[in-house]
Order: structure tokens, then C-alpha cells, then sequence
């Protein structure tokens, strides 16, 4: 903020060439109201600039080539290559780590589903961690995908549950424990709510968003009846040891302030042919994923020989990819 | 000639409020926004994919300590062992045992060794129907009396998997029965939850149900 070039002009004398000589006391001023003038606004100006002071703050303002980054579906490859490069540097310079960033695109003939047996999960928590160090989430303050909620028998509404439960053993009796995170909607509500089209569902049925077109309005953090979604209402913070450093530009990537992010699968491993985080972490074996468009996978094997599935919130007709069930 | 004399004026009260709100940030008279609590980072356990305990499978794979799966450097070759019940018929294990507890199924249904271990070669596992096994491949042992569970594991359905969804990406690894279940006592035992969510704030004491409304 340049102070010295503001003030000729607002000094109001508009234009080149007052004071000097013409001296006009009809036009112009003398030279003691200029003088007056002027450094009345050179003071002003100065106060301004103190007065912005908060702003120093907002370390978070991305570049200009950040700004005028193209949507994900308009970019080339070449243009995404540019991306990554520059992601890559951002990474580098914020972590001191160097990380791996990809464009992982969704495969042909892949539609993720996700089982999860209630009778198994006994409440550790385990995925919830082992979910935020694989997708580098804010630590502080926290931001988890999944939320694990203690819920009294016979009862299936999330809104029934506890997820702040402070056991010393897990489970307890009388309880049983359902985690919830993004359902990953055949119908999502969030994607028909977002204005500028900043997240949608990919062909293997991951709804994604793209961090770099998100406007935080959190229209879609209101509609999604899952409470998936999470804000970013300050710039993360994530220890520099802690940063998993092969990330996605869809998935796991450093998220900026005033974004919104949620649970993608793991794109990072799920498209990379891996399970997800949660799944591999979990020691009771609760958790299956896998691809229902291939009859021998794990998930398919779960739909056609277990009886009881729950989609959560069926209700509302958003049709989740996520199954809960119980072993009968 | 009016406008010239206000001009000073408008300047003088904008450059009055700059310096103040100027001051008030210098000084943080608003305060800063709340500085956030601590929170301590996580047990690195909790995040970490180990199953509950560690099998035969993993000891040998991984070149772990397998000298109690050696039973011949303390056993006798060809001595036959005569096991000991008490008169509610729980097995009676010696010191060099006691970190074995029998309590597989309820009313000690399944608690004699020989129904699993080898009588003749204590190394190895007897199955069910009449085959011998290896001691790190349990899931054959289990199986030969589990086999609904055995069936749902071989699908994938029971347990875990780990590694590759995708198998011509990668390899997928099943953990056998013994990764999770101890096979002397095999109930899944409670376990310490990791943190819940950062409260932030000191947690509300929920009122009974019955009241709200
Ligand atoms: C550290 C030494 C040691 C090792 C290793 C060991 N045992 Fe033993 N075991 C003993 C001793 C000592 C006894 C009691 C004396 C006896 O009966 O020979 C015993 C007793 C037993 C018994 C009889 C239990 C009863 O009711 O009295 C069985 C069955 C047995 N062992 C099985 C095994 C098997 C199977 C292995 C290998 C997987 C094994 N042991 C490895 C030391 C060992
Ligand atoms: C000789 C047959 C036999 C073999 C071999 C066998 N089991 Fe069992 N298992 C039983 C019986 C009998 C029960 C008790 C069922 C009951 O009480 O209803 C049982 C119960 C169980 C239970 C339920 C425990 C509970 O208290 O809820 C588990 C888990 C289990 N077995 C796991 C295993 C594993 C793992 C293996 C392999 C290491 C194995 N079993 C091998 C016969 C066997
Ligand atoms: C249900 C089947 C079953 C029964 C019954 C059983 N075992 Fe085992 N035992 C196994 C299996 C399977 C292993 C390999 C464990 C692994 O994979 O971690 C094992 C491992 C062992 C070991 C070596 C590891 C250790 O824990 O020290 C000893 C010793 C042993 N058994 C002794 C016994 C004795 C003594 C009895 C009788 C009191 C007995 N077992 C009854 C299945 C059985
Ligand atoms: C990833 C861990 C894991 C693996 C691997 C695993 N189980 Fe289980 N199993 C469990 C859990 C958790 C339970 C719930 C029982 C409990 O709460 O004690 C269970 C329950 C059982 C039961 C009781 C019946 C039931 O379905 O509730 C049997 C029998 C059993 N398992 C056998 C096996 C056999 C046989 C294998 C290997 C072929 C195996 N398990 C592999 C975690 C596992």
C-alpha cells in the first residue's frame, strides 16, 4: 500500500500541475490548505493502512494462478499437469514435505459400495483417526469425516445417537455403535444445492469437490442430512510430520480456509486400487468396500446373502451407497 | 470555496476514525479471536492397521519370535502327553502355559487340546475331518468347525481383508482366523476407545428424554 502516490490526488486538486505558480485563489488553493490538505491525507491514508491491520492475518489468499484456474471438468491435461506443479510447490513450501499429488480419474466399469456390519463394530474409534492422518485433516481445530455414534437398542435414527461417548472399554452393553460419514447418495442432495457447481458425483459414484472451485457458502453442508460435511472456518493446521504426502487433487490434498470437505472414498487409494483407510484400520473386520459391479467382490457377496440392509434415512429418497446390516 | 473548506474536514474526521480503529487492532481491545485449546494428538496405536493380536501366520511370515510355537524345544518327541482336568472339567496348565486360558465356546465345550493340536506332532494342528495343518494355517483348523464362518471368510465377508480391492492392481491379503481371535479364548475382547471429538467446550450434561418437550 503506497501511501505517496495517493495523496496528490486526494488532496482534491485533480490533476497535474496545482500550486505550481498559477496559484489561483479562485481554483486551486493556496499553499497552506495544500499543505493542510495533504498531510491530512498522507495521515489518513497511513491510519487506513493501520487499520487494515487484520488482514496480515489472511495468510490464505491463494495466487493468482490459483484465481484464475479453470473448472476441474474444463481442465486439460496439460493445464492439470500446471496444477499439480503448482499444488506440489504450495505443499512443499507450507510442509517441507515433498509430496506425490495425482489426478487419480474414476475406472470403467467401478461403482464403489460400502457394507458395514453392526454387529461387528464395537465403537474403538480406530477408523475416525486413522481417517483424518490418511486425509490430512485439520487437527486443530478438529475436523473428522466420521462420526461414531453410541446407540441405544432398537433404534436406527442418527439422531438418537451419542457420538462424545467417554467409555473406558468398548462395547457396552446395551449399545451397539454405527458409524456415519458420506453416504456417497445415488441422489445427492448436496451436489443439486451447490451454485457454482463446485462438487458432484463422478462415474464410480464418488461426489467429490474441488477445493479450488468451493466458494464456502455451505449450501451443501445444510442439505446433506447425514451431517457429513465439514467447513473450514480457519486455515488447518496439521503437523509437518503428520502430512500424508501422496495425495489427490480431488481427495486428500491440503485444503485451503473457507472450503468445504467431506469423505471421498480415499480416492487417493480407492482409485489406485486400494481399500480405503477405514476400512484396513478397522480390527473387527466391520467394514467391506469394494466394486458391485463386479459379482465377486466382497460387497456383492454381502448384498446377495445377507438379509437385513439398512440405508440410512432411506426416507428421503437420497438412496446412499453406504449398507448397513446386521448378521442374522 | 465551500467545498474547498470541508474537504480538510471530511479528511481530518476519516483520518480520526482510521486512527482509532487502528488503535483499537494495534492494541486487540476486540481481542483476537479466541486462541483454540490444545488437543493432543492421538496414540499412534489407534491409527495403526495390526490386527488385535499377532498369529502364528504373522510370526513366521515377518521372522518373529516363534519359540512357543517350537513345542519340541521343551516337549519330549514321541512322549505322550496325559492332560489334567479339574472336576469341572477345566483343563490344569503347567507355569510354562499360563499364558494360555481355555475358554473356547461357553460350558468348556471346545477345551481339549487334541482337538486342535496334533497328539502325535504337538507342531502341528489336526482338522476336524482328518487332515493335519500347519500351525500358521489355522483358518483349515477353524474352518473344519466353523464352516459357515469359514465360508463367509473365504468370500470375504467375515474378518478382513487388507491391501488391494482391486486384485490386477495389487495383492489382497485375507488375515487368518488367529490374527483376531485368540484360539484358547476367542471372544473379541473390550477394548480402550480412542479420543472422541474434541468437545472444545465442556460437554452438556444431556437431560433425561422424557423431558424435552
Ligand atoms: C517353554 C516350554 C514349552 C513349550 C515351548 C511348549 N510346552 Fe507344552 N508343556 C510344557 C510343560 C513344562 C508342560 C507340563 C509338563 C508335561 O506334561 O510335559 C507342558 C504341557 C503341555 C500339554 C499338556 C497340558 C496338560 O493338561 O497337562 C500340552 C497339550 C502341551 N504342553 C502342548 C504344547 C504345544 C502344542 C506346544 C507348541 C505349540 C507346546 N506345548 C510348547 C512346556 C512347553
Ligand atoms: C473342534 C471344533 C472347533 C474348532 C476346531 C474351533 N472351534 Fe470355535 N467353537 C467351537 C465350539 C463348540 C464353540 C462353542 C459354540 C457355542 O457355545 O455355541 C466355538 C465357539 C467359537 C467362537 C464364539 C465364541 C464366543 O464365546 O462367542 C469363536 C469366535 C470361535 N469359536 C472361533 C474359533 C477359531 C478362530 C477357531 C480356529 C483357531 C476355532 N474356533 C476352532 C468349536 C470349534
Ligand atoms: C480351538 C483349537 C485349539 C485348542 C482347543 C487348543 N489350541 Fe493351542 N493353538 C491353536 C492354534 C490355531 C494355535 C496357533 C495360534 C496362532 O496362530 O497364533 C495354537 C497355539 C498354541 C501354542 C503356542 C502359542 C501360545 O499361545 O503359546 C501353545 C503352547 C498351545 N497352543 C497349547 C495348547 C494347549 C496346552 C491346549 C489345551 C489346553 C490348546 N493349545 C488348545 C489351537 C488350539
Ligand atoms: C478381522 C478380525 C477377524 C477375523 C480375521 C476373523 N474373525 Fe471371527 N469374529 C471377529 C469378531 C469381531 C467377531 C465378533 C465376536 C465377538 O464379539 O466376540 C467374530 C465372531 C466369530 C465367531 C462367532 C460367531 C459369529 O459370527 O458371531 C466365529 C465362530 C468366528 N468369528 C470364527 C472365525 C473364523 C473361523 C475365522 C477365520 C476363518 C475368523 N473368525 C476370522 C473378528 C474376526
Amino acid at each position: 500500500m503506497s501511501c505517496s502516490s495517493n495523496s496528490p490526488n486526494s488532496g482534491g486538486c485533480g490533476g497535474g500541475g496545482c500550486g505550481s505558480g498559477s496559484g489561483g485563489h479562485e481554483h486551486g488553493m493556496d499553499r497552506r490548505s495544500f499543505l493542510r490538505t495533504s498531510s491530512v491525507a498522507v495521515a489518513g491514508v497511513a491510519a487506513l493502512a493501520a487499520s487494515l491491520a487484520p488482514l496480515r492475518d489472511l495468510t490464505d489468499v491463494g495466487t493468482a494462478e490459483q484465481f484464475f484456474q479453470k473448472h476441474y471438468k474444463k481442465l486439460t491435461p496439460e493445464d492439470m499437469e500446471k496444477v499439480l506443479a503448482r499444488i506440489t510447490r504450495e505443499v512443499e513450501k507450507q510442509y517441507e514435505v515433498r509430496p506425490h499429488v495425482r489426478d487419480y480419474k474414476a475406472m470403467d466399469g467401478v461403482e464403489f459400495v460400502y457394507a458395514l456390519n453392526l454387529t461387528r463394530c464395537i465403537g474403538c474409534r480406530k477408523c475416525v483417526h486413522a481417517c483424518v492422518a490418511e486425509n490430512n485433516q485439520s487437527r486443530n481445530p478438529e475436523i473428522q469425516y466420521i462420526r461414531v455414534l453410541k446407540m441405544p437398542h432398537g433404534s436406527m435414527d442418527p439422531e438418537k445417537g451419542d457420538h462424545n461417548y467417554t467409555s473406558e472399554l468398548v462395547p457396552e452393553k446395551g449399545s451397539f455403535y454405527m458409524p456415519v460419514q458420506c453416504q456417497q447418495c445415488v441422489n445427492p442432495p448436496c451436489v443439486k444445492v451447490c451454485p457454482v457447481k463446485a462438487t458432484w458425483q463422478e462415474s464410480d459414484g464418488i461426489t467429490v469437490i474441488d477445493y479450488d472451485w468451493c466458494i464456502g457458502c455451505r449450501y451443501c453442508e445444510a442439505a446433506c442430512p447425514y451431517f457429513a460435511r465439514r467447513f473450514n472456518f480457519t486455515k488447518p493446521s496439521i503437523p509437518k510430520d503428520q502430512i500424508n504426502p501422496n495425495m489427490s487433487y480431488l481427495g486428500n490434498r491440503p485444503r485451503p480456509q473457507g472450503v468445504v470437505e467431506k469423505c471421498h472414498f480415499c480416492i487417493q487409494r480407492t482409485r489406485a486400487g486400494k481399500y480405503p483407510a477405514c476400512m484396513e484400520v478397522c480390527p473387527t473386520g466391520a467394514r467391506k468396500f469394494g466394486n458391485i459391479l463386479d459379482p465377486d467382490s466382497e460387497v456383492s457377496h454381502i448384498l446377495k446373502t445377507k438379509r437385513v440392509f439398512i440405508q440410512l434415512k432411506e426416507e428421503v429418497g437420497t438412496s446412499p451407497r453406504f449398507f448397513y446390516y446386521f448378521d442374522v | 470555496m465551500k467545498a474547498e473548506r470541508k474537504t480538510p474536514l471530511v479528511l481530518s474526521i476519516l483520518t480520526i476514525s482510521f486512527l482509532i480503529l487502528a488503535a483499537t487492532f494495534l492494541t486487540d481491545i476486540w481481542g483476537k479471536s479466541a486462541q483454540l485449546p490444545e488437543i493432543p494428538p492421538v496414540d499412534p496405536s489407534f491409527t495403526k492397521t495390526a490386527t488385535a493380536r499377532v498369529s502364528a501366520e504373522e510370526l513366521y511370515r515377518t521372522k518373529g519370535d516363534t519359540s512357543m510355537l517350537e513345542c519340541y524345544g521343551c516337549h519330549e518327541q514321541g512322549k505322550e502327553l496325559t492332560l489334567k482336568f479339574d472336576e469341572d472339567h477345566n483343563v490344569i496348565l503347567p507355569d510354562e502355559h499360563d499364558d494360555i486360558i481355555m475358554a473356547h465356546g461357553t460350558h468348556n465345550r471346545n477345551n481339549n487340546c487334541f482337538n486342535c493340536h496334533d497328539e502325535h506332532n504337538l507342531e502341528v494342528l489336526q482338522t476336524r475331518d482328518g487332515r493335519t495343518v500347519k500351525i500358521q494355517d489355522g483358518h483349515d483348523l477353524c474352518g473344519s468347525c466353523h464352516g459357515p464362518t469359514y465360508r463367509d471368510w473365504l468370500a470375504g465377508i467375515h474378518g478382513r481383508t487388507s491391501g488391494f480391492w482391486n486384485v490386477s492392481m495389487g495383492e489382497k491379503h485375507r488375515e487368518t482366523c488367529t490374527a483376531c481371535h485368540d484360539p484358547h479364548q476367542p471372544k473379541f475382547l473390550p477394548r480402550k476407545p480412542a479420543p472422541g471429538p474434541n468437545p472444545l467446550r465442556p460437554v452438556e450434561v444431556k437431560h433425561s428424554e422424557g423431558k424435552a418437550h
